[in-house]
């Protein structure tokens, strides 16, 4: 128990951590929040002037969009980790998180929760907003089960950023085409458009990620967008997918920091 | 001594050939090479250190210290040979490794610029798995002993080179390791800084542990050590 307390109270430090460096930059939140009111701006008068196949009405499309707009949010937070560590490994720091008891395995992944939690705070916002001034239409019966169905998938979404971590800590250099990864998530993912827009082969690429099935599932429930599949098979593929690609991320982070220890290369930045 | 270890730990983590009761520090036969086929940076380097003992390792710029410091901090590993703390290797046994050896780099790394001291120094605490009801009482105590009360609200950033040495150095000890690796420690320190740092070491030496202390060949110190060896061409010799 005192174990694990211990291990706990480690974890609240990273988290604090990374709270009280965000809070010293003090119009970051401002910045990122207004970044999102411009998008849902963009994309409500987009909306109104193309009509999009399988939408009856221009709102139901500005729903579709803006859950998507509050995911890709929680994407670009999954991969800022490697960008995070990248950082540490120039300022000295993860040196001192992997010379600690708590370890650099622990230190990464606690890493990833208040990016995470934040990147949940400016959807919230987005939300919000598109609610409160572009009249979305949130169906209020089913949105208290987004809450569980996005942690499910931040636990789908999480091993991205752990492998970029790995990576980072391997080639020590950030985000090694992390940017093309999210451009084509949010293709082949559906965020801005159904992807029954797609060619069939781009399609297969979207059974074969975590993103597709979380976005549908959360726009289901968020929105009341109808589901290619049913909210058992999304469930299911994003339990998939957690399972899998959890161990695998963390087998590659620990191989990373073993291979930078062995070779000496972990010192280097 | 901090008491992290039981005598089940010692028995378990002891390699057979070792001595009945296994030291503070001790390095076996340990190489390292940069770069594959060229002269080995340390060859074939053994250390051992006892208990209550003050080692100092000496040696012009880039012959090694530091490669040395950072395998026996178990950052890095040896090519050949092992570090072990009290028998437990740091690849073996990593958590339990650095709950007893404590490293203080050389230069400035290893801060936050943007956040204050104090939160540095929780933060330290809480990744070194210090007890959670004892957290906040070490932190003060830290800020006490390295005086550091005046600068603990302040960010790292607006503080000097001399005051952030002292912060690396209180992070150091806060853990209250039984073995502490110093990688020039005296860098921008005054003389109240110094005197601080000395006093945090003897009252380690009082207590069991051990040091490890290095620094480049000449530096002007008038301070005592048990033992002070100088690294030239990869190996370990008595100054």
């Amino acid at each position: 128990m005192s174990e694990l307390g211990d291990n706990a109270s480690a974890f609240y430090a990273v988290i604090r951590r990374d709270f009280h460096v965000f809070l010293s930059y003090r119009t970051r939140l401002v910045s990122q929040a207004l970044t999102s009111v411009f998008s849902l701006t963009l994309f409500y008068y987009v909306s109104r002037l193309v009509h999009v196949e399988g939408f009856t009405t221009p709102d139901r499309y500005f729903g579709f969009v803006v859950v998507g707009i509050a995911l890709v949010g929680v994407l670009y937070s999954c991969f800022s980790v490697s960008e995070t560590i990248r950082q540490e490994l120039v300022a000295g720091t993860f040196e001192r998180l992997l010379l600690s008891p708590f370890g650099g395995i622990r230190g990464a992944v606690a890493t990833t929760i208040f990016p995470l939690a934040y990147a949940f705070l400016l959807a919230t916002i987005t939300l919000t907003v598109g609610t409160a001034v572009f009249g979305l239409e949130l169906h209020w019966s089913t949105v208290p089960l987004a809450l569980p169905a996005l942690v499910l998938a931040l636990l789908a979404f999480l091993p991205f950023g752990l492998f970029f971590t790995a990576l980072t800590i391997a080639t020590k250099q950030a985000n090694f085409g992390a940017s093309w990864i999210i451009a084509l998530l949010s293709i082949v993912g559906g965020l801005y458009f159904p992807i029954a827009l797609l060619p069939e082969w781009a399609q297969l690429a979207a059974e074969v990620q975590p993103f597709t099935a979380a976005t549908e599932l959360l726009r289901n429930l968020l929105v009341d967008a109808p589901m290619e599949t049913s909210v058992a098979l999304a469930l299911a593929k994003i339990v998939g997918f957690a399972e899998l690609l959890v161990p695998l991320s963390l087998y590659a982070l620990h191989r990373a920091i073993r291979l930078g220890q062995r070779r000496g290369t972990i010192i280097e930045y | 001594m901090s008491g992290v270890l039981t005598q089940a730990d010692l028995e378990i983590a002891a390699p057979a050939p070792r001595p009945e009761r296994p030291l503070p520090l001790s390095l076996r036969g340990v190489s390292k090479a940069w770069d594959k086929g060229r002269v080995p940076v340390l060859d074939r380097v053994d250390l051992d250190i006892e208990f209550g003992e003050k080692v100092r390792i000496a040696g012009r710029n880039g012959v090694g210290k530091t490669t040395l410091m950072r395998i026996a901090a178990g950052l890095i590993d040896p090519d050949e040979g092992r570090a072990d703390a009290f028998g437990v290797s740091p690849v073996e046994r990593p958590q339990l490794y650095q709950r007893l050896v404590s490293f203080l780099p050389a230069g400035d790394r290893g801060l936050y610029a943007r956040i204050s001291v104090r939160r540095q120094l929780d933060f330290c605490a809480r990744i070194a798995m210090v007890p959670r009801r004892e957290v906040a009482a070490r932190v003060e105590e830290a800020i006490a002993r390295f005086d550091l009360r005046e600068l603990a609200e302040r960010r790292v950033d607006r503080m000097s080179m001399g005051q952030r040495q002292r912060v690396r150095i209180a992070m150091t000890f806060l853990p209250r390791p039984d073995v502490v690796l110093l990688d020039e420690p005296l860098t921008s320190l005054d003389g109240e800084g110094a005197e601080l740092l000395y006093g945090a070491v003897r009252e380690l030496l009082d207590e069991g542990g051990a040091v490890l202390w290095c620094s480049p060949a000449g530096e002007h110190t008038a301070y005592h050590f048990d033992r002070t060896l100088m690294l030239e061409q990869g190996r370990l010799v008595a100054a």
